[in-house]
């Protein structure tokens, strides 16, 4: 039997709809679940999208996909590949696995969302794909790092993150459960299909894929590529979906739910991908620096992206673009600092090669940042490395869960943005959290952070040592120690630091 | 006297800290108690040798400091309130 081509048949079968004579239209797509804007359902039925795919081919391509990367895994499985890498390229691993593989699954149930309430039925099919990659995502990234259990258990934190109250895994959970898991199914795909999968997710997926084909890692690299194939092609429901509602009088929604879910993952991808790209790879092995990737990605081609759309710049693009030179290089020595918390060895890293490095790609590094690494390296070299493993708590921020943390030094901008709510005082990283908090109150007030947690008795006694095994560090695996042993301090020339110091 | 954990903003210092401090502690014993986690293991002294105030976090930084002698209890500070400790010039 001659089958027919795709062309003939495919728009016929993805659009196909019905109306409902058992229920209703809103008890078969509740608004609050499917379409809180009010959109007419025939507006929904114009969504289309460029990629076609029927679900033959896309379990083919699946298929030969999956094959790529695990064969590449095997044969550098042969190897001694992950016995011989550098620790710290080993921390990019851990931390990437640890706070994405479970990930995957939670963005499995979002597409399933969509799949199930969406109003669009072209959206709906588009999501049953969305849904197939995600699974397929999670089951590869916990398979791949489960070998390397062995070598070392912080790899097991792929499978445990997520289920633990580590303050890192809580900035995840936080974040990804407000724009991914708790929204109907159309903010969800703007948040998630629009500003993650189209914004975000390529600094993460294909510059790292770069540096860790740099460092000779294909089978990480060839894992990621292979992922961001299919979130380049399920990253596309988010275009029509603010088409539509920009089309139909939402611009303003849309513009919001933009604006929160850009700053909430940004907030995110800038310690995933910035300290590993700007701090961890070594130097000679780097592909970019993480502001040259979010100038591209984001600064070109997002940008250029939201504008066609009929969209704006967030409202705080100033504040963005300062966050892009700032955000990570603080959390680079806040999680170093605090590193017994972790689940993967962080490095310091910040040789005087190293320095001058950042220095050009960051002007005004050394006046902010380098001078909290003086420190550091004053301690090791006068042997106090004790010293350089913080003691007590930074304040942690109400919205990102993040360390509150800015540049120090002659140019201070620390400081924490605080609002009183029924009473209790929260506090904030930025104006952006602030502002995100002040949108809907209700649905943040009651989550408590890791310092919020300490005082209100979840973690009693709030001891180092207990708070240390109520976030899973020494029980899971091991915290962090400085994946180098300090050996990067050693480098310096102590008396140009301390000169350097007082002025 | 009962614990109170506040939030200190020392000058130059890249992190907030969280202090532990009594409500009868004085301005100078908070700024001793946001200094000890702090100076020497992240950060320096603002001013080796110059006098540290305490001030209530501001948009403006310009409210007026506490004096020395006044208490937590009597600075009315609050659970997690944020404060500056800073190099004052008078």
């Amino acid at each position: 039997m001659t089958m027919l081509e795709r062309s003939a048949w495919y728009d016929i079968a993805r659009d196909t709809n019905w109306t409902p004579s058992y229920v209703t239209e809103d008890e078969l797509f509740p608004p609050d679940q499917s379409d809180p804007y009010g959109i007419p359902k025939s507006e929904w039925e114009t969504f289309d999208e460029p990629y076609k795919v029927s679900y033959r081919e896309y379990v083919n391509v699946q298929r030969e996909k999956d094959a790529g990367a695990y064969s590449v895994k095997a044969a550098l499985a042969r190897s001694t590949y992950y016995e011989d890498a550098d620790p710290a390229y080993l921390s990019m691993l851990k931390l990437h696995y640890g706070a994405i593989a479970l990930s995957e699954y939670a963005a499995c149930q979002s597409d399933a969302r969509m799949t199930r309430f969406s109003k669009a039925p072209g959206m709906r099919n588009m999501a049953t794909f969305g849904m197939l990659d995600e699974l397929r995502h999670g089951q590869i990234q916990l398979y791949f790092p489960h070998q390397l259990v062995s070598l070392d258990r912080q790899f097991d934190w792929a499978h445990q993150a997520h289920h633990s109250k580590n303050w890192a895994a809580l900035v995840g959970r936080h974040a990804l459960d407000d724009v991914m898991m708790t929204r109907d199914a159309v903010t969800t795909s703007v948040m998630l299909n629009f500003c993650f999968e189209t914004g975000l997710t390529n600094v993460q997926m294909i510059g790292l894929s770069a540096d860790a084909a740099n460092m000779g890692d294909f089978t990480f690299s060839n894992l990621i590529t292979s992922i961001q194939s299919d979130e380049a092609r399920h990253a596309q429901i988010g275009t029509p979906v603010l088409e539509i509602m920009v089309r139909n009088g939402k611009k303003a929604e849309a513009q919001q739910a933009v604006d929160i879910a850009f700053w909430r993952i940004h907030r995110v991808f800038a310690i995933l991908t910035g300290i590993p790209m700007d701090y961890w790879i070594p130097l000679d092995k780097r592909d970019r620096s993480f502001k040259e990737y979010m100038t591209e990605f984001i600064g070109v081609q997002f940008e250029r992206q939201l504008l066609d759309l009929g969209l704006e710049r967030p409202w705080y693009w100033d504040i963005f673009l300062e966050d892009v030179e700032t955000h990570h290089h603080c959390q680079a020595a806040a999680t170093w600092a605090w590193r017994n918390t972790l689940w993967w060895n962080p490095t310091g890293n910040v040789g005087p090669r190293e320095r001058a490095w950042l220095e050009q790609k960051y002007p005004g590094w050394s006046d902010t940042f380098g001078q909290y690494w003086d420190v550091i390296v004053e301690n090791v070299q006068s042997g106090h490395p004790e010293k350089t493993e913080a003691i007590g708590m930074p304040a942690m921020c109400n919205m990102c869960q993040i360390p509150i943390s800015n540049k120090g030094g002659t140019v201070w901008k620390t400081r924490a943005y605080q609002l009183e709510h029924e009473g209790r005082l929260y506090s904030f990283c930025s104006t952006v959290c602030k502002w995100i908090f002040e949108l809907e109150p209700d649905r943040y007030k009651t989550f408590n952070t890791i310092a919020d947690r300490m005082y209100n008795g979840e973690i009693s006694p709030n001891t180092p040592e207990n708070i240390l095994r109520y976030m899973g560090a020494g029980v899971i695996s091991e915290g962090g120690r400085d994946a180098h042993d300090l050996e990067w301090a050693k480098a310096y020339d102590l008396s140009a630091l301390s000169v350097a110091g007082q002025q | 006297m009962s614990a109170l954990a506040i939030i200190g903003r020392l000058e130059r210092d890249p992190h907030t800290r969280i202090i532990d401090v009594d409500t009868d502690f004085t301005m100078q014993e908070v700024i001793e108690a946001c200094l000890a986690p702090a100076v020497g293991y992240q950060t320096r002294h603002p001013k080796p040798g110059a006098t540290l105030r305490v001030r209530l976090t501001t948009d403006g930084d310009d409210a007026q400091p506490f004096p020395q002698d006044m208490t937590v209890e009597q600075a009315n500070l609050r659970h997690f309130q944020q404060i500056d400790i800073y190099v004052s010039e008078d």
